[in-house]
């Protein structure tokens, strides 16, 4: 199974071209489903490919999918979510650089199986060019008929637009990105309905993250069992494991579900950058709980990432040197939460901002004896709490540092 | 409940049974417990923001929203567990954190609910150190309204009052995270008919009136419930006033109207226009009798007891004389149906006067909600009793009648005040009883003064016909009598019961 086709990021400076991708097979997976299967049929292949989400809540693809109510006259809606704002992460920009009519075709093969005729990449604002470039991607797929009315001569029609973010992490929540959409401030919505029966414009909504569907053209060219076997049972496929920080080689590297963070770090990113261990790892982008130097034996998968109380979310791995202090860190997570905390809840709008003056009074000196509990107990009030997991999200890696790190914290206090 | 399946549920223990569809917040308060809640409000969809709400549901992992969650069959929830209890007290602390405690100068202080919930769910020790985020603390967002973005707490009542009930959407969220703040939403400010809302449903001291702004403290004010008077929707209100303490001696002082519910006619709300009708109660108002030009009424002494004496007397010997033809009578539609009704009996049953006539504000514009064009509130009672509004011809009057009652100002609203006081120059006597000074005044005899509806209890009959009844919601204006009274005294003066 080492095709060298069965990629998400393809080698070669032109291979997001069409005829590029043409060459490695592109559309053929999306016409032979279209005009062969049918759109039962497609689900049940997803859903047997267990392939589960990569946008940061690993929910299986196809039981999202099948949560869309078929018998409904409304307009139904494919958004997949290309704000990639996780710090740490960057492997959609990746797909959509380098391989954008993957991401198209897998556009198709969803649409098809769920019954959808109009798909919004939504695409976080600083991702200009990458915009155009999937523009551009889409009016040549539609010059080709792949994209349209009657694709591949079958009675499918699908039209997809892209829509350009604002620059706001939280529109890549889900239902703040619905909002956003729509043209509104972008605050989450309140839950339920969910977005599959009251999503878009009121529409029963698939929202997926960019590498969930880039997955879903290899999937149909080679079979779920195919896919399955490449990562783990319940988890199938590769991930794109983006690694940043104190490494010597920083970058994105495919590998299989499941592969030990540990051997990402070192077999692939080369270990710890020169003179420095490693001192902590975020293994999931940065709401993930932090790990310590001896929890990186860890598959990255969701659920083994999950028994030591972390997550897998979107795959980015931040490794944090014995050069940085703690507090620093701290500093910056919690700045950055209080930065694109929407405002909308309670215990987000003031916990996020509460912690991140704590934590830069710490830094400058001023900490005092009460300011690692007091900082514990607010992301404790805000964990499971808030309107939107963006509570949970600003709460773990807040508390993985005081629990994990206290130590070095207290002792800066005591300085 | 009737046509809606029931579902059986336990809250803290106790098994009920509810409407399906009903939230858990809504099925708690049917068992008399209030979940204390911030950005919820009966009146729109669950906003699930404050987070005060949260509850604990058997079999769910996290705390759930009271507000929108919807009962289900066998569903237990908690609503005082310490989990619950430590959430409450988490969120007061996180509002209060970023609230500036300016309650000594707060004008919501002791109606504000950041005081209340801490009293009953906070109670907690600070552990706040850092600075406070500064923001503008009188912002004035139209008509009379003043924001104040430090003591917000985002509730967003005040968006979605615009957005939903007015649809005019003055309002909207600005900036994010802690600096999130409310601003005005497209350019004008806000102009509607019903932004005095704002203020009761802002659960803290973020939206105050400039009306009320610094007059008093709230609590000092004493509640009346009544009707308010300035159009035929008959909004149920409640009249906030002082009396005595802290004024000097027994002074009266009425700072503001309030809505009371009620879903059949004003729902939640109240027009400005109505709401500002308080001003009414105290502005203008007709403070003793006058006797001017040394008219018959002169002669007798100025009290009530001697004129409406002789006035009875007057219209005796009148009708002894066969000259009822020679009386009118001017009613209005601010008089409730049993002062009409007695109206009825004495002068059209008991006398035979058939020039019976009515005098009302001119009809101004509703606004297609709740204000209606006309202005008094109980055309639709006047009607049901039998009465035909119709505007005396001054000039007809003139010459053809020696007794002229009127009640209330609004006879000289319908025509020119030169060519009207000159026509009721050539009217012999002319007794006016009003609440409040007008032009009329001075082309009369006697003028005495009467309380408003406010003051007095009765019922109006609204636009849809819906009568209500309302009683004595703040102490009368002294030395004026209610028409009620008049009216008694005047029948007994005729030898007529009222029954």
């Amino acid at each position: 199974m080492t095709d060298a086709k069965a990629t998400l990021i393809p080698p070669g400076e032109n291979s997001f071209r069409l005829g590029a991708y043409l060459g490695r097979g592109g559309y053929e997976a999306a016409r032979t489903t279209i005009l062969t299967k049918k759109p039962q049929d497609v689900l049940e292949e997803v859903k047997k490919a267990n392939l589960r989400g990569r946008g940061g809540a690993g929910f299986p693809a196809g039981s999202k999918w099948a949560f869309v109510p078929q018998a409904d006259d409304r307009p139904k809606y494919l958004c997949v979510n290309a704000d990639e704002g996780e710090p740490g992460t960057f492997k959609d920009r990746a797909i959509m650089a380098r391989d954008p009519h993957l991401l198209l075709e897998g556009i198709i093969l969803a649409c098809y199986a769920v019954g959808i005729r109009t798909a919004f990449i939504y695409i976080r604002g600083e991702y200009e060019a990458i915009a155009r470039r999937l523009e551009e991607a889409i009016e040549e797929a539609r010059q080709k008929g792949f994209l349209g009315p009657d694709i591949f001569g079958s009675a499918f029609a699908l039209d997809v637009l892209v829509h350009r973010g604002a620059g706001s992490y939280i529109c890549g929540e889900e239902t703040a990105l619905l909002e956003s959409l729509e043209g509104k401030r972008g605050w989450p919505r309140l839950k339920p309905p969910f977005p599959a029966s009251v999503g878009l414009f009121r529409g029963p909504t698939v929202i997926n993250n960019v590498e969930t569907i880039a997955n879903l053209p290899l999937i149909f060219r080679y079979g779920a069992d195919w896919f399955v076997g490449r990562g783990l049972p319940r988890d199938g496929g590769t991930r794109l494991f983006g690694v940043s920080g104190a490494v010597k080689k920083p970058g994105l590297y495919e590998l299989p579900v499941g592969t030990p963070l540990r051997k990402i770090i070192y077999d692939w990113a080369g270990g710890p950058a020169e003179g420095q261990a490693i001192k902590a790892v975020v293994p999931g982008g940065l709401s993930a709980p932090f790990l310590t130097p001896d929890e990186i034996d860890v598959p990255m998968d969701y659920e083994s990432l999950a028994h030591i109380k972390s997550m897998l979310g979107s795959a980015g791995i931040i490794v944090i040197g014995d050069r940085t202090p703690i507090i620093d860190i701290l500093k910056i997570v919690a700045r950055f939460y209080a930065h694109e905390s929407c405002g909308q809840c309670t215990p987000c709008r003031i916990g996020t901002a509460w912690i991140s003056k704590i934590a830069d009074r710490m830094g400058a000196g001023g900490g005092v004896p009460g300011d690692i509990d007091s900082i514990r107990h607010l992301a404790e009030g805000m964990k499971g709490r808030t309107l939107c997991p963006m509570g949970d999200a600003a709460a773990f890696p807040v508390l993985s540092i005081v629990d994990k790190f206290g130590q070095e914290l207290a002792e800066m206090i005591s300085r | 409940m009737s046509g809606t399946p029931a579902v059986t549920l336990q809250i803290d223990g106790q098994g009920l049974q509810v409407a399906a569809g009903t939230t858990v917040l809504r099925a708690a308060e049917q068992m008399g417990i209030v979940i204390p809640r911030y950005c919820y409000h009966p009146a729109f969809e669950p906003e699930g923001s404050c987070r005060m709400c949260l509850v604990e549901i058997e079999g769910l992992p996290k705390l759930d929203l009271a507000c929108s969650t919807v009962v289900r069959e066998g569903m237990k929830v908690w609503t005082s567990t310490p989990k619950v209890l430590q959430a409450r007290k988490d969120v007061l602390e996180f509002f209060l954190a970023d609230h500036p405690l300016d309650c000594p100068i707060c004008d919501k202080a002791g109606e504000c609910w950041l005081q209340n919930y801490y009293d009953q769910h906070g109670r907690y020790a600070s552990r706040f150190l850092e600075f406070k985020e500064k923001k503008g603390k009188k912002v004035p967002i139209g008509k009379k309204l003043i924001l104040d973005r430090e003591r917000c707490i985002l509730c967003t009542r005040c968006v979605r009052f615009l957005r939903r009930v007015t649809k005019t959407g003055e309002l909207g969220v600005f900036e994010r995270g802690v600096k999130a703040e409310i601003g005005i939403d497209g350019g004008a400010d806000i102009r509607n008919n019903y932004s005095g809302n704002l203020v009761d449903i802002c659960p803290v001291g973020a939206i105050t009136d400039g009306d009320f702004r610094f007059k008093t403290r709230v609590w000092f004010l004493k509640n009346g419930r009544s009707v308010c008077p300035r159009c035929s929707r008959g909004c149920n209100i409640v009249i906030q006033s002082v009396r005595g303490y802290p004024l000097p001696g027994r002074q009266r002082k009425i700072y503001r109207f309030l809505p009371a519910e009620n879903p059949e006619v004003n729902g939640f709300w109240i027009c400005d226009f109505g709401r500002y009708g308080y001003h009414d109660i105290e502005d203008n108002r007709a403070t003793a009798i006058a006797v001017n030009r040394g008219g018959p009424a002169a002669g007798r002494g100025a009290d009530w007891d001697g004129i409406l004496k002789g006035l009875a007397a007057e219209l005796g010997a009148m009708a002894g004389a066969g000259a009822m033809s020679r009386v009118a009578v001017v009613l209005n539609s601010f008089l409730t149906n049993e002062e009409l009704a007695a109206c009825r009996k004495i002068f059209v049953e008991a006398l035979g006067i058939q020039k019976i006539f009515f005098a009302d504000p001119k009809p101004g514009e509703g606004d297609g909600s709740l204000l209606t064009a006309d202005r008094a509130p109980n055309g639709r009672g006047a009607a049901a009793l039998g009465y035909t509004a119709r505007v005396p011809d001054l000039e007809g009057l003139a010459g053809s009648t020696d007794l002229l009652i009127i009640f209330g100002p609004h006879l000289m609203d319908h025509s020119a005040a030169d060519a009207a006081a000159a026509a009721l120059g050539g009217v012999k006597k002319k007794y006016l009883f009003t609440a409040h000074v007008s032009g009329l005044d001075s082309a009369v005899d006697v003028v005495l003064p009467t309380s408003l509806p406010a003051e007095k209890r009765g019922s109006f009959t609204n636009v849809d016909g819906i009568k209500q009844f309302f009683e004595c919601a703040v102490a009368p204006l002294r030395g004026s009598l209610p028409e009620s009274e008049i009216l008694a005294r005047l029948a007994a003066g005729l030898g007529v019961t009222l029954g």
